[in-house]
């Protein structure tokens, strides 16, 4: 008998070698995935909404905070999460609408930041659209990731709901901000509208919005183009 | 007017108005990176990022539903940075690989919260390997013997009482693992074990004696993947197993383990 004995678990060869999931594993986690998205309801409930004051400030406040938490400040890190995790879980919770995989998703991003702060580039953009492209993007690989192992029809249920309760108008309507914001959404068509929020929140290509929506993909690349340059113009974002 | 594909968009000379639906994410992977390669020495370099970049400021302050995070999730953010910094340094964060298989992202997903939640979780994780057999690490030599280096590492692998076995991974290679029970440590190596698939690692635990969860010891990524890792604490420890994890590691395991030894004095 040899000093040191080990098991290799079979099952687990799966772990090391994706394309060989045993067959039976994967259909018991695709009835869990069924479960979680068709029985979790896609309204999140009423939000507590809290004034969160305008972009600008907030961008000045979270610069400085970046700087301390890319020298290792965790308590100028538990500042900026208490300033923007509403944001970063609000986003996660649109996109992925899981609770858990929400929950998840935010806890990635906010390791991303304290490990990556060093690398925030004032000169790239503000410090909040940083984030909100890393809260984004995180939280549509989780959902393509999902959809590619699920019914897409589920998601693009998912994305056509409700369409006006996440504009941040809606939340903070005393905001001067958010008033031009709301203003600059009504001069986008109702089309480009459409197209815009099941790219952002559905996750979907250009190509998946086309096929949802049964139009030409050289259409919806346009209209999607067409809705960011008018909302960005009206917004005055330079 | 756009095609219907982004290759000819490229060809056709329009990457510059591509930036609000790349800014938007609505491209899949393989045309961002077709759209990276792309912009990465082209003239319209400058104006490209400056749209996108204008784009991604417009998008953060136009769509910005708010939710209240879940009381406690900021610990477990905290909990893992430190955990982190206790183990090997993490590697560099990536963008999960959008390839990874969802089915693993929500069972992964669920482990975790049933971990975080369930005390001596470890004994059920680890039942479906549970047979592991034993490493007997009798008769202790008396730490009289010091290494000619002062590396930790060599001290563990020259100590006089190392016990040393070898395990083929699933997948191929060898798991090496040389214990010291005069050290109180153990080192790991991997030999001709591929990396994790992309946007994965391998991620060492200790079973620790008490039935409690599973210790986070580090990661191996495919930089660190041929080095020696060494573990500290073999005495409490039970058993040493490797899972695969997101890149970055998991402060409790995700998936099963690929490999579990069993350590005993």
């Amino acid at each position: 008998m040899s000093a040191l004995q080990t098991r290799v678990m079979t099952a687990s060869q799966s772990t090391a070698a994706p394309p060989t999931r045993p067959h039976d594993a994967a259909a018991f986690k695709r009835d869990d995935i069924c479960w979680t998205v068709m029985d979790i309801p896609n309204n999140p409930g009423p939000p507590v909404f809290e004034a969160t004051g305008s972009s600008t400030d907030l961008n000045s406040q979270l610069a400085l905070l970046l700087e301390l938490v890319a020298a290792g400040d965790q308590q100028a890190f538990a500042e900026l999460y208490r300033l923007t995790s509403r944001r970063v879980f609000g986003m996660a919770r649109r996109v992925l609408i899981d609770p858990d995989l929400s929950e998840d998703a935010t806890q990635e991003v906010y390791l991303q930041v304290w490990q990556g702060a060093a690398k925030f580039d004032r000169a790239a953009g503000t410090p909040l659209a940083w984030l909100m492209t890393i809260a984004h993007r995180r939280a549509i690989d989780r959902v393509r990731a999902v959809q590619a192992a699920t019914d897409r029809e589920a998601k693009y249920g998912a994305a056509s709901q409700d369409p006006d309760r996440d504009l941040v108008t809606e939340e903070a309507d005393t905001n001067l901000e958010a008033e031009a914001v709301s203003r600059c959404l009504g001069t986008l068509t109702d089309t480009q509208r459409e197209s815009v929020r099941l790219a952002y929140y559905g996750g979907l290509t250009y190509r998946e919005v086309a096929e949802h929506l049964g139009a030409a993909v050289p259409t919806i690349k346009s209209r999607i183009r067409d809705g960011l340059l008018r909302l960005k113009t009206c917004l005055g974002v330079g | 007017m756009f095609a219907n594909d982004i290759a000819t968009d490229l060809a056709e000379g329009r990457v510059l108005e591509l930036a609000e639906l790349y800014a938007l994410d609505a491209v899949s992977d393989d045309e961002r990176a077709m759209i990276d390669h792309y912009i990465k020495d082209a003239p319209e370099r400058p104006e490209f990022l400056e749209r996108v970049r204008e784009t991604r400021e417009t998008l953060a302050v136009s769509f910005a539903p708010e939710e209240e995070p879940p009381a406690g999730l900021f610990d477990d953010i905290l909990e893992r940075i430190t955990k982190d910094a206790a183990a090997q340094p993490v590697a560099e964060p990536v963008a999960p690989s959008v390839e990874s298989p969802a089915v693993d992202d929500l069972a992964a997903a669920r482990m975790r919260r049933e971990e975080r939640t369930r005390v001596g979780g470890a004994r059920r994780w680890i039942v479906g390997a549970a047979a592991a057999a034993v490493i007997a690490l009798g008769g202790i030599g008396v730490g009289a013997y010091v290494s000619a280096q002062n590396d930790p590492v060599n001290q563990v692998l020259q100590a006089q009482d190392v016990q040393k076995k070898s395990a083929p991974v699933p997948g191929g290679g060898t798991a090496t693992i040389s214990a010291s029970s005069a050290k109180d440590s153990f080192v790991v190596l991997m030999d001709g074990v591929s990396p994790a698939p992309e946007g994965k690692v391998y991620q060492l635990w200790t079973l620790p004696k008490d039935g409690s969860a599973p210790v986070p010891q580090g990661t191996m990524d495919a930089e660190t993947l041929s080095k020696p890792a060494i573990v500290k604490g073999l005495s409490s420890a039970s058993s040493v197993a490797i899972t695969v994890e997101p890149t970055g590691g998991s402060s409790a395991p995700t998936t099963d383990p690929v490999l579990v030894v069993g350590l005993s004095a």
